[in-house]
């Protein structure tokens, strides 16, 4: 058993390692890169992520999978910035709407997997398209905007990703969140049947569990942390333009695998998710800071992204010659 | 287990590779980030060729990025907030948003790093955080063209009289974007003033009331035709109109829209009187062909590679404490005669 739990744990170690090698060589390589405006670049690069790969953690280790919450996020804070500027809601009300437009779009999700039946890859492969679509034919396919730390309603941005004094606010919002879904997958009955639904999803109905439901909300997670991740993209990236988002969701599934949540169900962790985060954002600033661009980040995530799911295949294999 | 090292060893490594080829310990010189709007097109290809070629000549280092593709704002954002964090002795923007980097902006004037603006430059920043911007001026490149064209029109122009006028078309895509009105407004100027010189009986007319001198019945007509929309529909549209327009001895595109409208009307059956030269501006794959194939005359093209190259040195000489205002980077003529050349092959973008 203890043999078993180290094996559990050990790509999350050897991600935590990872990170650790990875923030020492930029801190040694790097120009400038152990200070405090890197410290931020890297963190205000995380916050949405961090929300978007939490949230989808759940759904994969259900064996499932969300493709549409790069585009959700979208979606959200474009639905949000458009009550803002052109509706003149207040901006309290815009951001509570913004998540409530995720927990939307994942309980849709949610009911074409479980009601219909389809399967998860299909069904979010079209949500991804129907929310990318919805945000352009509400803004008009204009560009939206939101307040910055220097005009009004600065607090939006203070209290989401950082004070003039560079206080990272956001990070306390992250953790908060990262301590509640750890408390829920590791020690609710919701966690639990997260778990047993991605090993072994017949044997869960089997027992008499309502399988579809305790599925059915794992994607409505998945789409209110979508909802939750556009008020920090909102925070980070001020202008939001419609017909962009794709390609965050895979930013978010990459960071699950890395953290050694694995894409066949069952396993993974939160925990282990955030490192994920990390590791790519580090990834990127640092590669900066030593003076390459852009592409080779993409490049070099790429690289741990394939080395992170080839552990993931090795430790399955392992365990599948134990259990013969 | 064996396996697992033997991939983070790999991982170590090649990360150690990179650091040998990043090269970037020496913090002895000035070190001055770039970013663009893009890094694809060969426009930005030429851009950064410029600046890498002014940082050798002032012996700075240059480092020059920019998103994938012009939607993508939030990658310029985290790559001005990366290059804040590195503390460059100054930086040159080519802003997608300037709404979006308003606190960069803010965050740079704050710690005192100069910020020049190039190409488009940063439109709407708060006064005094530009310190100057290298861009096309576009009056001063249109009227390049109709310095071009004059030579090649010049006798029927002294020889057009009110009861046998002549017309020279500008086709432009619209009235409101700076650059298209610059173009216009610089090309009838100046063809203006050049048909002045040998015929009294000159005048614009058109699409363009803030230009236009009056007189539809002049001697030599300039006359600005604006597509319904800039779609490339209505741009065709246009010009298979304007193509047949009596007397028409000249026709000058204000930009790649413009120029394909000639190119679609003349595709779908529309004649070019013999002997009218077409100018476009910009350098399309389409316009290249034109050209080479003698449909067109020739176009004129901005310099990327002096944008590139001026707003590296506008930062260098900002950084030295020197007063700098906005450069003009000029643009070129290129014709069949010399877009092969190596140096003018490197303005035609795509």
């Amino acid at each position: 058993m203890l043999d078993f739990i180290k094996r559990m744990q050990l790509q999350k170690l050897l991600a935590l390692g990872a990170l650790i090698i990875l923030y020492l060589f930029f801190a040694y390589f790097g120009r400038n890169f152990v200070s405090v405006p890197t410290t931020l670049s890297i963190l205000s690069r995380s916050y949405f992520v961090g929300f978007l790969a939490i949230g989808v953690t759940f759904v994969i280790i259900t064996g499932g999978i969300d493709l549409s919450i790069g585009t959700v996020m979208m979606c959200s804070a474009l639905i949000g910035g458009l009550l803002f500027t052109v509706f003149g809601f207040p901006l309290w009300l815009c951001l509570i709407i913004m998540i409530l437009v995720g927990t939307a779009f994942g309980t849709a999700n949610g009911l074409l997997v479980t009601k219909l039946g389809l399967p998860p890859f299909i069904a979010t492969l079209g949500m991804m398209m129907v929310s990318m679509g919805l945000g352009s034919i509400l803004t008009n396919v204009r560009a939206q905007n939101f307040p910055t730390l220097l005009g009004e309603n600065a607090w939006f941005v203070r209290l989401f990703l950082r004070t003039e004094g560079n206080i990272p606010t956001g990070a306390f919002f992250l953790a908060g969140y990262l301590i509640l879904t750890f408390i829920i997958l590791k020690m609710t009955k919701l966690g639990r049947y997260t778990y047993a639904i991605g090993s072994n999803e017949e044997a869960v109905r089997l027992s008499g569990v309502n399988a579809s439901r305790w599925k059915m909300i794992t994607y409505m997670i998945s789409g209110t942390s979508a909802g939750i991740a556009s008020i920090f993209f909102a925070a980070a990236y001020t202008v939001m333009t419609p017909g962009t988002g794709q390609g965050f969701e895979l930013d978010a599934i990459a960071a699950a695998v890395i953290g050694g949540t694995s894409l066949s169900g069952g396993v993974g962790s939160v925990t282990g998710t955030i490192i994920g985060v990390f590791i790519m954002s580090t990834l990127a600033v640092g590669l900066v800071s030593i003076g390459l661009r852009a592409p080779y980040q993409v490049f070099f995530t790429g690289v741990v992204v394939i080395g992170a799911v080839f552990l993931d295949i090795q430790r399955t294999r392992r365990a599948n010659r134990v259990k013969k | 287990m064996k396996k697992t090292i033997a991939i983070i060893i790999v991982l170590v490594l090649s990360l150690g590779l990179l650091a040998a080829c990043g090269d970037n310990n020496d913090r002895d010189g000035l070190y001055i980030a770039v970013l663009s709007k893009g890094f694809q097109h060969q426009f930005w290809q030429a851009v950064d060729a410029g600046a890498q070629a002014a940082g050798e000549h002032y012996g700075v280092e240059v480092f020059f990025d920019g998103p994938e593709s012009e939607a993508d704002i939030h990658v310029q954002v985290d790559m001005f907030n990366q290059q804040l964090a590195l503390n460059p002795d100054g930086i040159a923007l080519a802003a997608l948003s300037t709404q979006a980097v308003l606190t960069q902006l803010q965050d740079a004037y704050d710690k005192g790093i100069p910020v020049v603006g190039f190409d488009s430059g940063v439109p709407e920043a708060p006064a005094g955080q530009i310190r100057a911007t290298a861009s096309t001026n576009n009056q001063n490149a249109a009227a390049l063209g109709a310095d071009h064209m004059f030579p090649v029109i010049r006798d029927k122009i002294e020889a057009a009289t009110e009861a046998d006028p002549v017309v020279i078309v500008v086709l432009s895509q619209d009235v409101t974007s700076e650059s298209i009105t610059g173009r216009t407004r610089g090309f009838a100027e100046k063809m203006h003033q050049l048909a002045s010189g040998v015929n009294s009986s000159v005048a614009i007319t058109g699409g363009y009331p803030a230009i236009n001198t009056g007189d539809a019945g002049a001697a030599v007509r300039i006359e600005v035709v604006v597509g319904a929309t800039s779609s490339s529909v209505d741009m065709a549209t246009a010009a298979s109109g304007a193509l047949t327009l009596p007397g028409l001895i000249g026709f000058f595109c204000s930009n790649e829209g413009a120029a394909n409208g000639v190119i679609s009307a003349i595709n779908a059956g529309s004649v070019v009187p013999a002997g009218v030269p077409i100018v476009g501006f910009d350098a399309g794959e389409s316009q290249k062909a034109a050209v080479r194939s003698g449909i067109f005359m020739g176009g004129i093209t901005q310099d990327p590679f002096q944008i590139g190259y001026q707003a590296v040195s506008l930062v260098v000489r900002a950084i030295r404490g020197e007063t700098i205002g906005d450069v003009d980077t000029g643009a070129q003529w290129w014709d069949s005669t010399n877009m092969d050349n190596p140096d003018i092959a490197l303005l035609l973008y795509d």
